[in-house]
């Protein structure tokens, strides 16, 4: 409870603001090693710096040198506190090769990967479509898979799956794109429910416009359109979206498990 | 610890029984009632303790069924298709198992030793 003190008139919201990282470093978790797919993002980096915060190692993955480097950039001040791993989506042997340097241990993995495909259905490339799914759904499949197995070898285990509103409410052209990940979340689901008695369990976030990596600029340039559509009347900030993951891996959040959670300020909520 | 003392060890832990009810010849499904989460949990111990690849169909002889009607739509010998398709297992158990079809599902604790042998040798 805020008690007012004259003596000292301290705004209660800037006051909670100033010990977000206080209140991070008291989550609890179980285990300490995180996996992070598709870990260049910008997402996956401010979650990276939120782990490190709670003095979580993550372990972010890179599909190529840019990636990688730009993991270095911009944690290079987090020196020794993390590390980055080759990963890419399609390529069966680089799971092989992240598997082998991450070793017997990963306590949590989040899934941020996802190919973009924009087409019209009645107009796409079935090659391309063909090609995505296998890079999109299969590859998925055998990530979670196996890193699955290495988490019964522990007995523990929390996999948290980054999918979209788009799921559940596609605009034209999106079809493929959610299909991808409704059969993802599908998969992630299923592990939840399997295994959830062996201390592996699983959610889904569902986030909506979030003013970072590829919605950046879509944000930008429709910003009314959003403000009209999004009940809180503005697009996630990534450090919420990276402090709800957060949370959502925490052992405070231990009972949502096989679940669907929506984190789009109300968007798919309504017509 | 012998490859026997060790499964036994790992399927008493699995299916909470005592080790005294498990030999070479116990059948996992028919007799020790193993369902399908307790064939992942024991795949993932035999590729922890004898540090091998495991192959979840080839090990729980998941696709012996399908092969036998591979080999009648192909009319193939049953026996040398079994052989070329499960190579861990000896002739005389493939045909041991062909006559034992009937009896429901056939894989015993005998077969999980035949696999990590045969994993072990590489071959």
């Amino acid at each position: 409870m805020f008690f007012f003190n004259p003596e000292y008139p301290v705004n209660p919201v800037k006051k909670i603001i100033f010990n977000s990282a206080k209140v991070l470093q008291k989550m609890k978790f179980t285990g300490n090693r995180a996996l992070i797919l598709g870990g260049s993002c910008d997402l996956a980096i401010s979650l990276a710096r939120r782990m490190i915060e709670a003095e979580l190692f993550p372990i972010l993955t890179y599909r190529n040198e840019k990636g990688r480097e730009y993991i270095s950039k911009n944690l290079k001040d987090c020196q020794k506190k993390y590390s980055s791993l080759y990963l890419e989506f399609g390529n069966r042997d680089s799971i092989d090769s992240l598997l082998h340097q991450t070793g017997d241990v990963i306590d949590f993995m989040v899934d941020f990967v996802q190919g973009n495909f924009e087409s019209l259905v009645a107009s796409a490339d079935i090659e391309d479509v063909y090609s995505y799914f296998a890079e999109n759904v299969s590859f998925r499949a055998e990530i979670v898979k196996r890193v699955a197995r290495i988490m019964m070898k522990n007995k523990r285990g929390r996999l948290i799956f980054i999918s979209s509103a788009a799921a559940k409410r596609p605009n034209p052209g999106q079809g493929f794109y959610a299909a991808a990940k409704l059969a993802s979340e599908a998969i992630y689901k299923n592990l939840g429910l399997e295994l959830g008695g062996h201390g592996i369990t699983t959610v889904t976030l569902r986030p909506g416009y979030i003013d970072s990596g590829r919605g950046k600029k879509f944000i930008q340039d429709h910003s009314k359109e959003i403000i009209d559509k999004v009940p809180i009347k503005r697009a996630l900030t990534k450090k919420e979206v990276a402090e709800a993951i957060l949370f959502y891996l925490s052992n405070s959040a231990a009972g949502f498990n096989a679940t669907e959670i929506p984190m789009d300020g109300g968007l798919t909520a309504g017509k | 610890m012998d490859i026997l003392e060790e499964i036994t060890e790992i399927l008493a832990e699995i299916l909470d029984i005592e080790n005294h009810n498990i030999s070479p010849e116990t059948y996992l499904i028919r007799e020790l009632g193993a369902e399908s989460i307790d064939l992942l949990e024991l795949a993932v111990a035999i590729n922890s303790g004898f540090n091998i690849d495991v192959n979840d169909d080839e090990i729980f002889l998941r696709k012996l069924r399908d092969y036998i009607t591979e080999a009648e739509q192909q009319n193939k010998n049953i026996l040398q298709y079994l052989v070329k398709n499960l190579p861990f297992l000896s002739h005389k158990r493939l045909e041991n198992i062909i006559a034992d079809l009937e009896g429901g599902p056939t894989l015993k604790v005998k077969d999980l030793i035949s696999y990590i042998e045969w994993q072990n040798h590489g071959t």
